[in-house]
């Protein structure tokens, strides 16, 4: 497999690999099958740290439009509601996740895929989410910042 | 009027939920036995009108007034005043986010900072008289104990003499021996310390309205909620409104309209969508609270969760802006009605998002920052 990329947040090196394509909203998607599957990014789980949880609210096979909320997380740093990145259909999620979801840790861009997509949206090439990355890091920052300073 | 108690009121959770019941008579019955207070139990505030048995009995109250119920204070507090329960804010010690200097010293001087105005860029509430409504959320805590101590030292600061700052009306003059009410009421309990028939009396039972006139501790006002039904409006928190009028702008079913000093106001509350809370994320200053919805940020909460430091990355993982969320809200609800969908063509704010302007930071530092929120 050729060398990921690599994204520095800070001193840690987020690794973007090349053998798959992205979300802007910080997902990566390979194809298996015919279905994309689909999981954190290592930025995303660096910003996120340990998951504690994971609950989706649709049930699997269900049509999503783009944006539309799908479930939640929470982690030790972080919560979140988790959206759909495209207008598509989630066809089933990774059971192993329901019981364990540190493997969203442990293993995020293999065994803690988070479900399987189908959706006929065009994603990003793994320069392109580098590119996306470069430009939300200060925003992002900020924004961890503003919500410290609470 | 020596020995005037402090008049507690609970708001009870709407449905019939057997821990939550157990947690308002508990307290109820502790506040009793103990004679710190004049209890009443009112239904849940939020889906009383203002004509109701239970918030006519709350306007004829007077004095201090702490509130206890399922919402948050801020809810508590704009619910009253928009049902002319008015009253300065409180600051109860409960449903802090964080306390950090929780100074013991002084508590006459807390209770008069807690009279000034706090400073905000809000028009302000109307009308207000030089009373305390101190609001308290009942989810903060499953103790009952919580709630009956800070009742207690409530009544023990506001049964100091404080005639300098209260001018005329309320206790000024009710001093009592220790700085403690005298209580008559524990015999008037049975045995076991239970409260009778509390959790079901009918229709407006014992509703007087001379609640100057001393009462047998033991008797509280019960209001029942009987058929209530749930409502569904927005409630604006003065504090921060700027009379912008762009809920005005963005709502199309006329909620929003504006008294005779034009200054924004709910109007027709039933003509909201029920689980529709579009106008208070298109408010530039946070104001709009519907206290039932889901989100604390929009149901009232202060700063953010009640029990969650956490930050949030929904952004991040492609959450719809709020403005975004308002449009496809307020679309469904215009289908919904048979008419056609706006999009964003109507009544959309003509303001800049507030885009933050502080410097950058060293990127180490942030992290370092992250590791080291040891939450």
């Amino acid at each position: 497999m050729p060398d990921p990329l690599v994204f520095m947040m800070g001193k840690f090196e987020a690794r973007i690999p090349t053998d798959r394509l992205y979300f802007e909203s910080h997902l990566w998607a390979q194809m298996n099958g015919d279905l994309l599957r689909v999981g954190f990014t290592s930025y995303a789980v660096r910003l996120l740290q340990d998951v504690y949880f994971l609950d989706w609210q649709i049930d699997p096979d269900s049509i999503v439009r783009h944006k539309q909320a799908i479930g939640e997380i929470e982690s030790s740093k972080a919560t979140s509601t988790l959206y759909a990145p495209a207008e598509g259909r989630v066809v089933r999620f990774n059971e192993a996740l329901l019981n364990d979801p540190s493997l969203i840790n442990a293993d995020p861009h293999e065994r803690g895929w988070l479900y399987e997509f189908a959706t006929s949206s065009s994603l990003l090439q793994p320069e392109e989410y580098i590119k996306v990355l470069d430009a939300g890091w200060e925003k992002t920052q900020q924004m961890l910042k503003n919500q410290f300073n609470e | 009027m020596a020995g005037r108690k402090i008049n507690v009121i609970i708001s009870q959770a709407p449905g019939k939920n057997p821990v939550k019941r157990h947690l308002e008579e508990e307290i109820a019955t502790q506040l009793i036995l103990s004679g710190t207070a004049e209890v009443s139990v009112v239904p849940h505030l939020y889906d009383l009108t203002s004509d109701h048995t239970g918030m006519l009995w709350l306007k004829s109250l007077k004095g201090d007034l702490v509130v206890l119920g399922w919402l948050y204070p801020r809810a508590i507090r704009w619910v009253l005043d928009r049902n002319g329960v008015k009253g300065k804010v409180g600051e109860s010690r409960l449903n802090k986010i964080e306390d950090a200097n929780d100074d013991e010293d002084d508590e006459q001087q807390s209770a008069i900072e807690a009279q000034d105005e706090s400073p905000s860029q809000g028009i302000g509430a109307l009308d207000v008289p030089n009373r305390l409504i101190f609001a308290i959320d009942l989810r903060d805590d499953p103790d009952p104990q919580t709630y009956v101590k800070e009742i207690e030292r409530i009544a023990n600061v506001m049964t100091v003499p404080l005639v300098q700052i209260s001018g005329i009306d309320f206790q000024s003059s009710s001093s009592t021996q220790n700085g403690k009410p005298t209580t008559n009421g524990a015999s008037n309990l049975n045995g076991t310390g239970h409260l009778n028939g509390l959790s079901h009396t009918n229709g407006a039972t014992h509703v007087d309205h001379s609640p100057s006139v001393e009462k047998p501790a033991s008797a509280p006002v019960v209001i029942a909620g009987d058929g209530i039904r749930r409502r569904w409006y927005p409630v604006i928190d003065y504090s921060r409104c700027t009379n912008c009028m762009e809920c005005i702008d963005f709502c199309l079913f006329g909620v929003y309209g504006v008294d005779l000093l034009d200054r924004i106001l709910v109007e027709q509350e039933d003509n909201c969508k029920k689980g529709c809370p579009a106008c208070s994320r298109v408010c530039p200053a946070n104001a709009i609270v519907f206290p039932e919805h889901k989100t604390p940020g929009i149901a009232g909460a202060e700063g953010g969760p009640v029990e969650d430091f956490k930050i949030d990355l929904s952004k991040l993982f492609g959450a719809p802006s709020a403005l975004e969320m308002a449009v496809l809200e307020r679309d469904v609800e215009l289908v919904a009605d048979g008419r056609d969908a706006v999009g964003a063509t109507v009544g959309i704010p003509k303001r800049q998002s507030g885009a933050s302007t502080k410097p950058r930071d060293a990127l180490d530092d942030l992290m370092d920052g992250l590791d080291a929120l040891d939450v």
